[in-house]
């Protein structure tokens, strides 16, 4: 079985991404910075730059398109299509549970993954969780955590938003590996990354709006966030989370 | 840990599911009896610390299911439940770290008062949210230096399976909450880098500044927020 269209898939959309990458830099020279650089963002300047263009696209483009969405699709259809996306990414979460010596969480995936698209019709539904069967969402970026590779500094990609050199390599890796390139046209394949995008940001339309409100400065609570989160999802077998004296006291 | 419940209102899985289903079980069981060996009897801190988040927990969701109180009162309600079980001057203190000392007197009891209507502005609007999610509490840990964290899960809901965690530390007056971790993200941590990269730009006063001008926006928010429809807020 040799998948059809393997090499030229992906290759537009990187290399999109990358005249999107060079763009912005080149327009965002003269951004300006706040304060002194924290050691884990030595980017700092260039990445509130892409941060900036980010909000930009979600504020006059992304956000409404999802405001529509999200008017025209009640809030169950919405959470069903996350399913469906969702479970179409499980080989995926199921490759990389291998590759990170969680043959547990594989089979856990695997299980899922069978249940959900035959009773959970193509994924729609998840029965899987009825029955007790955990997702497990293991990406590349975790997996190169995981052999010990160093995430680099914080890096806020174009479009994609916030990452670092080991997750961009992650997404990259992650989305050749995709099933969809493989069996459909390129263009249909965009539409559902898109489409799982936009879905995505209506659900969380109130969220991300509280949060932005909310914040002092947004650009530092999303690195925080970011940082946070991919690093606690590296290290989730590790039982000794001992490592947090600097955070909880002072002396 | 309890994979193994099913109830029974769902449907006997016949053939390839129950097959999958028992080896899934028996996997499972398996690797947690190889994480844990031996099951490991709650130490008084922990039992202690439980009690607080699950009171508390019970509290909070009755108001929350509520809705014919009007908002503002239940927003009070939640105040006092939670204001009760957080110690909020360890909270404040933890938040600005190193950069406590370059407090005075009075920036820092203004800064703790201004933190405290922060994070009520910042969360007291999102009570309108709620939608009939329950939590669960699934583990306990004692760290080396005496806190306890109590681990939660939400059921239901937009926020279905998200993994919440307090940390909790003995104080005279009881067991109280100085963190709360949402999915590996500390409020404190985050608070702290946003309020770190302000006061080494402007010092004190112009954290301070910033946070009187985020409460005073915040309250004007609140009563247009209130009389909207939920969504219309955005941007």
């Amino acid at each position: 079985m040799r998948p059809r269209g393997r090499d030229p898939a992906p290759r537009p959309r990187l290399a999109a991404l990358t005249v999107i990458a060079a763009a912005i830099t080149a327009g965002i020279s003269c951004a300006p910075i706040t304060g002194p650089r924290d050691p884990s963002d030595p980017w700092e300047r260039m990445n509130r730059g892409t941060f900036r263009f980010n909000e930009g696209l979600d504020r006059w483009v992304v956000a409404p398109v999802a405001k529509g969405m999200d008017f025209v699709l009640p809030d169950p259809v919405e959470r069903s299509l996350a399913k469906f996306f969702e479970n179409s990414k499980i080989p995926i979460h199921f490759g990389n549970a291998l590759l990170q010596f969680k043959p547990v969480s594989a089979v856990e995936d695997l299980a899922r993954f069978v249940v959900n698209t035959s009773i959970g019709l193509a994924g729609f539904f998840d029965p899987a969780s009825h029955l007790g069967l955990e997702a497990h969402q293991e990406d590349f970026g975790q997996t190169l955590g995981v052999w010990g590779i160093p995430a680099g500094p914080y890096l806020v990609l174009p479009v994609f938003g916030p990452s670092n050199p080991r997750d961009s390599v992650g997404l990259a890796v992650d989305s050749f590996s995709t099933v969809y390139p493989w069996f459909i046209p390129l263009y249909a394949s965009f539409s559902i990354g898109v489409g799982q995008r936009l879905n995505w940001r209506s659900l969380n339309l109130d969220g991300i709006a509280a949060e932005r409100e909310a914040a002092l400065d947004y650009y530092v609570a999303v690195r925080n966030a970011y940082l946070s989160y991919r690093e606690n999802l590296v290290r989730d077998q590790k039982e000794d989370e001992t490592d947090d004296e600097d955070l909880y006291y002072l002396d | 840990m309890t994979k193994t419940s099913i109830t029974s209102t769902e449907r006997r899985p016949q053939g390839l599911l129950r097959l999958l289903r028992t080896a899934t079980v028996v996997l499972v069981a398996l690797a947690s009896g190889f994480a844990a060996p031996g099951a490991r009897a709650m130490t008084e801190s922990e039992a202690g610390a439980r009690a607080v988040i699950s009171e508390t927990v019970d509290e909070v969701l009755a108001v929350l299911r509520d809705k014919s109180v009007p908002t503002e009162e239940r927003i009070r309600a939640l105040e006092q439940i939670v204001y009760g079980r957080f110690d909020l001057y360890v909270m404040s203190r933890l938040v600005l770290a190193r950069n406590w000392k370059r407090f005075s007197e009075e920036q820092k009891e203004e800064y703790v008062k201004e933190f405290k209507q922060y994070l009520t502005n910042s969360y007291g609007n999102r009570i309108e949210r709620y939608d009939q999610q329950e939590v669960e509490i699934i583990g306990e840990r004692e760290e080396p230096r005496g806190d306890v964290v109590i681990q939660t899960k939400i059921l239901g809901g937009e926020f279905e399976g998200a993994l919440v965690d307090y940390r909790l530390r003995k104080q005279d007056a009881g067991w109280r909450v100085i963190d709360v971790v949402i999915e590996g993200i500390s409020m404190v941590s985050n608070y702290r880098d946003q309020f770190k990269s302000i006061v080494s730009t402007g010092g004190p006063e112009l954290l301070l500044q910033k946070l009187k001008e985020k409460n005073a926006a915040g309250m004007v928010l609140d009563e247009t927020s209130a009389k909207s429809q939920p969504g219309n807020s955005d941007l």
